[in-house]
């Protein structure tokens, strides 16, 4: 049995940003059967897609992609960071690593704005 | 309680694990800038939720499939992620075929199994 991955200590995030109160989220178990097609949670991205309210259903497969869209997205920002931080000779992405990501390609333009 | 949709990151665990298996051995990651990055991810849901949403309106259907969502991905000018996406999409497609038919076979097998214990 794969274990549940640890979420004690590092889930609580004190960001600070405009004061939100950052809800404590449980560790969500990700070992499951298939799980080599999509790490994420499907439960939360449904979670994400109902939370617009023009949608008003969303099938299974739409969730999925969805969900592995996401985790290209994370690897390809994690990335172009990584080329930032090589830039400045640091082996540590830090957060103006990732907005200068974000600034310099075009199809993350529709993050900007949304980190302050 | 109404939450708002920027609250509803996603996993951190499986975030981060995301992010060092992009990265090569030996890099790391500040704290501040994974969260960025969880929060940056559901923005992009919500994003090509909603860009999803207009192709299945125009397409006048209620419920978003997975074709909307490749099509949103070309539209947001992620054209890079349609050809893996699509190859994800077949391979999600076979397993649920394929669990379906396990399914499907075990009830028969249990069936089977009823039967020949009543008659036994």
């Amino acid at each position: 049995m794969a274990a549940v991955a640890p979420g004690s200590g590092a889930s609580r995030e004190e960001e600070g940003t405009g004061g939100d109160a950052a809800t404590p989220q449980p560790p969500a178990p990700t070992s499951a059967p298939g799980a080599c097609l999509s790490r994420l949670p499907l439960a939360r991205v449904k979670a994400l897609v109902k939370a617009d309210p023009d949608v008003t259903l969303a099938g299974q497969e739409a969730i999925f992609i969805l969900a592995r869209a996401v985790e290209l997205f994370v690897e390809t920002i994690a990335k172009d960071a990584y080329c930032c931080a090589q830039q400045g000779k640091r082996k540590t992405l830090q957060r103006r690593d990732l907005d200068n990501a974000i600034e310099a390609a075009d199809e993350f333009a529709f993050l900007e704005g949304q980190q302050r | 309680m109404a939450e708002r949709p920027e609250d509803l990151n996603l996993p951190n665990a499986v975030i981060t694990r995301i992010i060092k298996e992009a990265l090569p051995d030996g890099v790391n990651i500040s704290k501040e800038a994974r969260s960025a990055i969880s929060r940056a991810a559901s923005v992009f849901v919500l994003y090509a939720t909603s860009c999803a949403n207009n192709f299945a309106m125009k397409g006048k259907r209620k419920t978003l499939n997975a074709s909307d969502v490749l099509s949103a991905m070309e539209e947001l000018e992620f054209q890079r992620f349609v050809t893996p996406l699509k190859e994800a999409l077949e391979a999600y497609r076979r397993e649920q075929k394929g669990k379906k038919e396990a399914s499907e076979q075990k009830k028969k097998d249990k069936d089977k199994k009823t039967d020949s214990e009543e008659q036994g």
